[in-house]
């Protein structure tokens, strides 16, 4: 276990559980005004060792010990090859676990399709039991349509894809589909953070060989499994969240078209008859003025 | 022989509405009561990264440290109550949002006992009550609910609904 995986798994511990049954409103706020103070106590009293375990002579031969550079090279191989491609389409099946207030995972579904032309187009659709929702990005403007509803928002965007998908997320709490497709092979990746990693070996993922990579870094471990040959693309993803003791789980399945047909006009949101325009809620509770 | 025929149309016609009207509710839990989703699985590597980034560059600056660590927890709680990211699986079933996005505001509880006659302004809801009417002003929907006002915004990808002020 590594030193960092203390303070997530003591803050559980620590933090109240509610009796099932009983998740008032008192209780909510009860419990997040507990959660906030149980949290400032832990990592005041983790802090301390995690400086010394990150210090110390032992923790950095350990690291470097469990870091197998093969592991590391196929994925900078395959975020130096995802950078050269200049449109794709991407299929992907997805299984999301959220965890219940009394631990219990609940698996949900998801279709995602997304087009991106780089650098600055992108169109997704994210499809699951009772939604269908839309993302469109022509460079200028970011348009999120909830078919169901038929309502849309609109915002002016930046003028990469590279700076929306951080946008988004930052300002909207708008995660797109498979962003990570997005940051490796760039300067915003972060794999300098792995602190573990090695090759499984050859796995087959849909009738496509594929190698086998497991990482860990703070707070996850995952894996990849990576095409072999030419096109080194990731085929499927696992990623276990380690911050919950539930230990939920992300997994994508990924089918590629690297030569989509696709039209520019696709990119900017049109209208459907009857779509109502609505705000787009920003992260910290302003409701962001739509852009008229 | 033919009314006969009728009837078992009907009934298969029946039977057949019937049954999806009990998958369409099955979506969301059966059970009753609200389950709260207390985390979900991270979906991305990089982003994780990122967040676990701010967390080792303020190790290295013990003063700053608490401080910044809890800046990181307070963003989570007001997304929470602001409903980004909670998640609730309700036992009605379907709900126009989806069903995994329910997020219900603390104040939102209160709104949905008290109903039509006196929500609070700035409470949010998964869904406005039934019978109202849709208002489009400045380029704006809203609907409108007797005297209360409701206005959908995109929380995420999702829709919800906050009790505004009458807009004119």
């Amino acid at each position: 276990m590594s030193p960092s995986e203390n303070p997530s798994k003591q803050l559980y511990l620590l933090t109240p559980t509610i009796p099932s049954g009983s998740s008032t409103t008192a209780n909510s706020i009860l419990r997040l005004t507990t959660s906030l103070v149980v949290t400032a106590f832990v990592f005041c009293a983790f802090i301390a060792p995690q400086v010394l375990a990150e210090t110390g002579p032992q923790s950095n031969s350990q690291a470097s010990s469990n870091i197998d550079p093969d592991a590391m090279k196929a994925l900078n191989k395959m975020g130096a090859y995802l950078r050269t491609l200049k449109a794709f389409q991407v299929d992907s099946e997805v299984t999301n676990d959220d965890v219940l207030d009394d631990g219990q995972i609940i698996t949900d579904t998801k279709t995602n399709t997304l087009l991106a032309v780089s650098p600055n187009f992108l169109r997704a659709e994210l499809k699951s039991d009772d939604r269908d929702v839309f993302l469109f990005y022509d460079g200028k403007s970011f348009t999120v349509y909830g078919k169901v509803e038929n309502y849309y928002a609109t915002v002016p965007a930046p003028a990469t894809t590279a700076q929306l998908v951080d946008k988004v997320n930052d300002d909207y709490g708008i995660e797109i589909p498979l962003v990570d497709l997005f940051k490796w092979g760039t300067d915003n990746s972060t794999i300098s953070k792995i602190t573990s990693a090695f090759d499984v070996g050859p796995s087959t993922v849909q009738g496509i060989t594929c190698e086998h990579y497991a990482f860990r870094q703070e707070g996850i471990d995952w894996q990849i499994w990576i095409q072999l040959g030419d096109y080194p693309l990731p085929r499927k993803f696992v990623i276990r969240t380690l911050t919950d003791d539930a230990r939920p789980q992300h997994t994508s399945n990924l089918v590629w078209n690297l030569a989509p047909s696709y039209n520019e006009a696709a990119f900017a949101f049109d209208p459907p008859a009857g779509a109502l325009r609505i705000t787009l809620k920003g992260i910290n509770g302003n409701g962001t003025k739509s852009n008229q | 022989m033919k009314r006969s025929i009728l009837f078992i149309t009907l009934f298969v016609v029946a039977t057949l509405v019937f049954n999806t009207d009990l998958s369409a509710q099955r979506r969301g839990g059966g059970g009753g009561g609200n389950r709260n989703v207390r985390s979900s699985a991270n979906s991305s590597v990089n982003r994780n990264n990122n967040q676990n980034a701010n967390v080792n560059r303020n190790v290295n600056q013990n003063a700053n440290v608490n401080r910044n660590v809890n800046v990181n927890q307070n963003v989570n709680v007001n997304r929470n109550v602001n409903v980004n990211v909670d998640n609730n699986y309700h036992g009605g079933g379907y709900y126009g949002g989806g069903c995994c996005y329910h997020p219900v505001a603390t104040a939102a509880a209160v709104t949905a006992t008290a109903v039509v006659t006196a929500a609070v302004v700035g409470s949010i809801v998964d869904r406005p009550p039934a019978g109202c009417v849709t208002q489009v002003i400045n380029g704006l929907a809203y609907q409108q609910c007797g005297n209360t006002w409701y206005q959908p915004q995109m929380s995420g990808t999702a829709t919800t609904y906050v009790v505004v002020n009458a807009p004119r």
